[in-house]
Formats: C-alpha cells, structure tokens, sequence
C-alpha cells in the first residue's frame, strides 16, 4: 500500500465503491485515502479495498454495519454505525453491527486521541447517505418516477403521490447494478432522527450475561496460558534464570529465555496448563538481572532534578508596581491501571500468526510482530477484542509482540500471554510526572501583565506544555520555558495527555490570581478570556458559553458556610470546550467529600446522547480518582506500587450523588468526546477546597496533603 | 492435582485442579465461564465476585478445596435470559462503558438486592465500595440499583432516559 497523505485532494477523491454481495445485496464502503484509494482502484477483490466502514444490505432487508475501531468503553462500537444508519435512513432496530478485525479495507483503525468519532464523522454520513441515494435511484426507476418524488423512512422509499412503498431490502439487488453517484445530497443536521438521541450500547446484553467478549475471554481447543516477566528495572536484560526449577513446576510446559528480538525487552517466558499454574510458576522463578543505567533513578531526585532546571529558566524580572504571585504545582507519575490486564492470544500454524488483541491500535502489534518475528503482515491476523479499559495504555502494544514471540516458539500450540496485575504495574508507559513553577504580575488594578510557567517533565512522551493554550494566551508577553528530565521511565499517551495534568495546574494558579487580585474568580477568568487570542483554533466564545452554562446550572456565588465551597474550571481539549464546577463538604478533621458535579460541554454535534453523558460522568470522575488518590513514585529505577492496595482507585463511596451534564445545542462537526471531560475535574475540586478550607492543594495527590481545618 | 465436583449455576461439575486453585481460574480455565473477571488478584477491586450459598464472595480469593457443596452462582447463572431486573436496569439506562467489571458489580448488587429490596443511597455505598469501576460509571450503577428495584416492584419504565 503507498503511504496515505493529508492531500486537500482526499476530499474530492473520496468516492463510493460499490459491488453485489453474494446473495443480491448491496455493499457499500467509503474510502478516505488517496494513496489506498488508486490501490483499490487497481485490484478486484473486496478485501483489498480501503474503506473505513462497510454498509450491507441483504435483499431480506437486513441491514449489517461493520464498526471498525476498538471499543474499549468510549461508545464507537454503537456511535459510528449509528452516524451510518442516520444518513441511510434506517431505524436502528433494523440493524445488526458486527466488530471488523485488523483490515486495511477499514481505514484507519485507531482508537486514541478521541479521534474515532470526529475522523469517521463526514465519510460515515457520507456512506450512508450514498446507499439511500441509490436505492431511492433503484425505486424511481421501478416506478418510472423521478427520484426527486422520493422520500425514505426507516428502511423504505415512499413515493406519496402514488402511494407506493418498497422496502430497502426489495431494491438491495437493483441499487447494486448502479453506478453511484459522483455527489450526494447530506441531511440538514436539523432533521437527523437517531443523532442526539440515547441509544443503549449494542454489547449490553453479552456484559450483564458474562458472554465472552473481551481479550481476555479468547479460549481455544489446546489453548495454553503464558507468563513474560522482565526486568523491574526499565531498560534491564536477563542474565539467567532457574529455567530448570520452574520447568518442574505442576503444569509447566515449557520455560525459555527470549532476547534480541526487534522491539521485545529481553524476558522469561513460563508457559503452563492453567493461568494459575502459570502466575504459579512466576512467582518461583528467578532471575539475575542486568539492570542498566535506569537502577539509578528515583523520584526523589527527580523532584531535586526538576527545581534545578526550572531554576535555570527564571521569570525575566517584574516592573515596578506589579505584585508578583508564585507558585509551584507538581503531579506524579500515573499508571493506567485498565481494569483488564494486558493480555493477548496468538497461534502461530503454517507460517500465518493469528493474533486476538485487545488493543487500541491493532496495527501497531501487527507490525511490532511483523518487525520483530519477521513475518509478512499479510501472515499476521488480528481480531479486534473489546477492551476493558484503554486510556491511552493499550496503544503500545507490547503484548502482541510477546505473545506472538512466544506463539511462534510453540509453533502449531494456540498461547494466551497473560499478564498479572503486578507486571500490569510495573511496565507501563506512564503518565509523565510534571512540575510547574508559575511567576505571575498583577497590576494595580488586578490585571495579570505577566506569567512565565518554568514547566518540567520527563524527556519523551506527550504532555508538553505550549503558551497557545489559555490562559497563556490570553496576557501578552506570556511564556512556558520547558526543561526535560533524563529518559528511561517509560512514558505515554495517559487519558487526555498533556492536559491531564497541565489544566489542572494552569487552572488552580488562575484561581490563585483570581484570589490574589480579589476578585470573583468567574468574572476574573470571562476577563481573561475576553482577551484570550485565537490560537490553535481557540474559541473564547465558546468557552465563556459553557463557563456560564455551567457556573449557572450550579448556582455559583452563594455564600457558603466554612467547609463547604464550590470551585470551577475549563478546558479545551481534544476540540471540546468543557467547564466543570465542583461543590465539596470538608469537614473540620479534613475528610473531604465531592457533594456535586456540574459539567457544561460544547462538543459540537452530539451522536449518542447517552455515550457522550457517560463519557464525561466517567471522565470527570477518572481525573478525580487520579488527583484524588494516585500516585507512582520511581524507587530504584522501578514503580514501587503493585496493585489497587497501594494505589487506590475512587469507589462508589467516594463518587457524588449529584452529577449533572449539559451539552450545548450545536451542529458543528462533532469533537471526541473520551477524553476532555477529564481534565477540568481535578482542578474544579482543589479550586473547591481553597473555597472551603483556604488551603491550597499544589502537590497531587490529595491525600497526601492535610485538609484539616479550625 | 485433586478431583472436585462443584455445583456451578444449578449444574454439577467435575474438575481436576490444584487443591490451592482460586475458583477464578476454575471458573474461566476450567469450566470456560469466562464472565467472571480478573482485575487485581487480591480482592481489592471486585471483578471476581460470584455468590456462594448467595453471599457474595471474590472468586480470586476462594480456593477450589474450600468450596465443597456450597451452591456457587456466577454472572452467566444470574439469569442466562438476562431478565434480572438488574440486567434489565444495567440495560435500559445504559450502565456499563468498557463493561469489564460489571459482572462483578451486578453480582454484588444482586445480593444487596436480594437482602434490601429497597436501598438507600447509603446502603448502595456500604454494599458497592468494593467493586471498582476503572471507567467511575458509578452514577449509573447507582442509578441502574434504583432502577432494578423499582422494576422488581412492579413499577411502571423509567421515563425520560438515564436521567
């Protein structure tokens, strides 16, 4: 395939392939990719086509619809085919979804970024409403009618001047022998029917019955189940292990050391009858490691490290008159912790590797076990699972190369590569630590003229810090000077990376300025954000929107007793513009509780009512939960913290009552939405604490800070 | 390796295990009842609740040789035609998001449900705070316990979705 380009040509090359099923139907898919599209153009066969969704309609009327990315609990394994049966017109009952395995014919298979729903929006609408164009085409010429008299609904072309009706599926075989239309009309957003609406996710029913549906779940005729232990220490190699000792271990069946393999750390694998047999077996294993340069590191130092380097980056010095605010933030290093452990099936028969994976960028495994086992990635079959649990941890893929590696040594022996929860610790690809040492001028009139933002993380990864993001842009002259600490704690993609940890800190130091100033902190930031520059396609307005929106729904301003405060803050991420108010009770000994969640979120159009009030429930109270209670710390080159008893997670105890989400009526092109309804939480509820209790928290997490009061 | 006969779900079962196998492994290796899930190992987040007997109990902490003839229920026995009011709940208000944990969460709520038809807020945090939810969609399981009761009463559909 020739690599894919972002070419402005894409759009007006996008087009509609077309082909008879085999039983008389009608299979539609769009292409989205220049390069993919004259590949496809080239070749006959179905499966070489590049489309990012399939449509098919039997000549019984059933209507299936392929949904192409991983659904990990973000909503696109029902979303997506809804955008689809939107413009296709069928009513949703009619529709089966099946989930695609790993197939260029699909596109781009990514689930990151909250880039699933925005990136299928327009080719999905697209597909979909090319299929309505051509059956109505089938029934107009039927009926020897123009098919402009035509209308559809809920599967059927009526024509209402004659009173006839067919149905999707009586036209299925005549639209397939058409030759599809260069232009279609989209609906007006205002009448869309099944966007907007709630829609109840299509794998409801196999989750409340224990059906298997997960990575984990995969079983197979002789299936054995396989352990990769590394080194604790990142970057470290096995010297040896006590191969023999475990071997005679009950239910081992093999026991080996894998080292050089392109893109697989040097590890042991235990392969046994049973998952228990084998965690058996690892916990009698031992190993001499060589554990490299990153022994050294730990989280202490690095704090030291961070102070120092933000000190080489000092504020260029006030003017005369304007006060000074300073203030350091810092957040630790977060692990994802899905509640599925990392896991992958693979059988390695005939030279072909099929591979069962629950992961977020299932191409990403295909070609680290291409790479690293040199096999054709046409040799190497993915299904796509469904995920307990991504944000962001299952884009690495580290476990398709593992299992694959040992799937192939066991050639013709289906393996399932489990991890346990403690390795699931160990090797992530962490959320950075973060140090952010802000200065801040304010002048006599409370207006902020200055703010420097000293910022420090670890070298590699996402979650840099840029001054185009407010409220950086919106006071003249602002800068972030950004110093990095050594590498080899590995890094990642962490749910909403970046922000995560970066609008919680820029968000309570405007709090802090608002204080300082002595101004309400609500009119302090619609000031700020009336001078906030457009950059990066920041929308001022559309932020002030959902400010007011939420602040107004939550009563802000009341008077409130000492204990009890309310704090709010925004963000824009990932396209969306969400603003979050938190009310909290903190009582004298300092036990806080989160009473009420107010979100107001400008996410352009919304496709699934429910998904997206879920997404932002769940995200408000995952950015809590981290803030809250979580914290890895680096001891001796390694995640001191093992499991959920030394790294807590929120519990229904901790969750409020009250939670309330609002989404601003919008028909513009749909933002994700898996993401930005995390960042504001966190700092909604420091904002809220300084409210109850004056004290400001400036070290993550919470709890390891005293909010008792007198 | 020992032999057992368990009574899984109304069925009896014969394995040949580890005396010290935890039921999760028996369950989902053994009996390929795949619906009981590991999270943590530790019976700290949940995932592996089943009943014994009806009491909830964490499968990864439940060795096979403890078991004897105790009735054990899991997720796939809690209504196979998903007709529990909880299923039904956990459907109509759109509770799971990844959906890895609830089966543990619906078998922790059937119990509480079943001792407490009615249950105050404070009674869902005493019974649910040791299920975890990575994906924090408590709010509906909270919601989705209130609403399961209300269908085992006899009361009329929720109106208005999940709100």
């Amino acid at each position: 395939m020739k690599p894919t380009t972002d070419s402005p040509l894409i759009d007006r090359r996008r087009f509609v392939k077309v082909s008879a099923l085999a039983g008389g139907g009608l299979l539609i898919g769009t292409y989205v990719h220049l390069g993919e599209l004259e590949a496809a153009e080239a070749l006959p066969a179905a499966a070489d086509f590049a489309p990012n969704a399939f449509i098919s309609i039997s000549s019984s009327g059933a209507v299936s619809l392929i949904a192409p990315n991983s659904e990990m609990g973000q909503g696109v394994k029902t979303s997506l085919p809804m955008i689809v049966a939107e413009e296709l017109d069928v009513a949703w009952e009619q529709v089966t979804v099946t989930q695609g395995d790993l197939n260029p014919a699909y596109g781009r298979q990514t689930s990151v970024g909250s880039q699933s729903t925005p990136s299928n929006f327009m080719p999905l609408r697209r597909a979909g409403a090319m299929a309505r164009a051509m059956l109505v085409q089938a029934a107009a010429e039927k009926w020897n009618i123009p098919a402009a008299e035509c209308t559809t609904d809920r599967g059927v072309v009526i024509h209402a001047a004659s009173k006839r009706r067919a149905t999707y599926g009586e036209l299925a075989t005549k639209a397939a022998a058409l030759t599809p239309p260069l232009n279609v009309q989209l609906k007006d957003p205002k009448d869309f029917k099944l966007l907007g609406t709630r829609v109840p996710g299509v794998d409801n029913p196999k989750i409340v019955t224990g059906a298997p549906l997960f990575g984990i779940d995969v079983q197979l005729p002789g299936m054995l189940y396989a352990t990769y232990t590394k080194c604790p220490v990142f970057g470290g190699k096995v010297v040896s292990a006590n191969l023999d000792a475990v071997k005679a271990r009950p239910g081992v069946r093999d026991a080996f050391v894998l080292d050089g393999i392109q893109g697989l750390p040097s590890g042991v694998a235990v392969v046994a009858d049973s998952t228990w047999n084998a965690f058996g077996a690892t916990k009698a294993l031992q190993v001499v490691w060589d554990e490299g340069p990153v022994a050294s590191q730990n989280s202490a130092e690095m704090a030291k490290q961070a102070e120092a380097l933000a000190a080489a980056t000092p504020a260029p010095p006030l003017s005369d008159g304007v006060k000074a605010v300073k203030a350091a933030y810092h957040y630790p290093f977060l692990v994802h912790a899905t509640l599925e452990p990392q896991n992958c099936t693979a059988v390695f028969k005939n030279g072909v590797m099929e591979m069962w994976a629950p992961s977020q960028i299932p191409a990403v495994g295909q070609g680290l076990v291409s790479n690293g086992l040199h096999l054709d990635p046409k040799n190497i079959v993915v299904h796509i699972t469904r995920l307990g649990g991504g944000f962001g941890r299952r884009g690495s893929n580290e476990f398709s190369i593992e299992a694959g590696a040992i799937a192939k040594k066991l050639e013709g022996t289906p393996v399932k590569l489990m991890w346990p929860r403690e390795y699931d610790f160990a090797h992530d690809n962490y959320r950075s630590n973060g140090w952010h040492y802000f200065t801040a001028g304010l002048d006599s009139s409370g207006k902020v003229v200055a703010l420097h933002d000293a910022f420090v993380k670890m070298l590699g990864g996402p979650g840099d810090m840029y001054p185009g993001v407010f409220p950086f842009n919106a006071i003249p002259g602002a800068e972030v000077k950004s110093s990095k600490l050594p590498g080899g704690i590995p890094t990642g993609f962490w749910r909403a990376p970046g922000d995560n940890g970066n609008v919680w800190a820029t968000q309570c130091f405007v709090d802090e300025l608002a204080h300082a100033a002595g101004r309400d902190p609500l009119a302090f930031t619609l000031d700020l954000l009336d001078s906030a520059a457009s950059q990066s396609g920041f929308d001022a307005r559309r932020m002030s929107t959902v400010l007011k929106l939420a602040t107004d729904k939550a009563g802000w301003g009341r008077q409130r007793p000492r204990g009890e405060g309310q704090g709010f803050a925004i963000t824009r991420t990932m396209g969306a513009y969400v603003a979050i108010v938190a009310d909290v009770i903190v009582s004298q000994g300092g036990d806080l509780t989160i009473t009420k969640l107010t979100a107001a979120v400008d996410a352009g159009t919304i496709i699934n009512l429910s998904a997206a009030e879920a997404q932002v429930q769940g995200a408000m109270l995952d950015g809590i939960s981290a803030a809250w209670f979580q914290k890895i710390t680096i001891e001796h080159g390694a995640a001191a913290q093992t499991n959920f008893d030394d790294y807590p997670m929120l519990r229904m105890n901790d969750s409020p009552r009250l939670m309330e989400v609002q989404f601003v009526k919008s028909t513009a092109p749909p933002s994700g939405l898996g993401e930005p309804g995390l960042p504001a939480a966190a700092p909604a509820v420091c904002n809220a604490i300084f409210a109850a209790t004056g004290k400001r928290i400036r070290t993550l997490p919470i709890i390891g800070e005293s909010l008792k009061w007198s | 390796m020992s032999k057992y006969t368990l009574n899984v779900n109304g069925r009896t079962r014969s394995v040949d295990v580890a005396p010290d196998t935890p039921m999760l492994w028996v369950l989902r290796d053994a009996l390929s009842l795949v619906g009981t899930k590991y999270g943590c190992g530790i019976g700290e987040c949940g995932a592996c609740t089943i009943h014994l007997d009806g009491t909830p109990a964490r499968a990864c902490q439940t060795q096979v040789s403890s078991v004897g003839s105790k009735s054990v229920t899991t997720i796939e026995g809690l209504d196979p035609a998903g007709k529990h009011p909880l299923q039904k709940a956990w459907c109509e208000l759109d509770v799971p998001q990844c959906g890895y944990c609830q089966a543990g969460q619906l078998m922790t709520a059937a119990a509480l449900l079943k001792k407490n038809p009615q249950p105050t807020d404070a009674d869902i945090d005493r019974a649910m705070g040791g299920n975890l939810c990575r994906c924090a969609s408590y709010f509906r399981i909270r919601q989705g316990i209130k609403r399961a009761a209300e269908i085992a009463s006899g009361r009329t559909p929720a109106q208005g979705g999940s709100r």
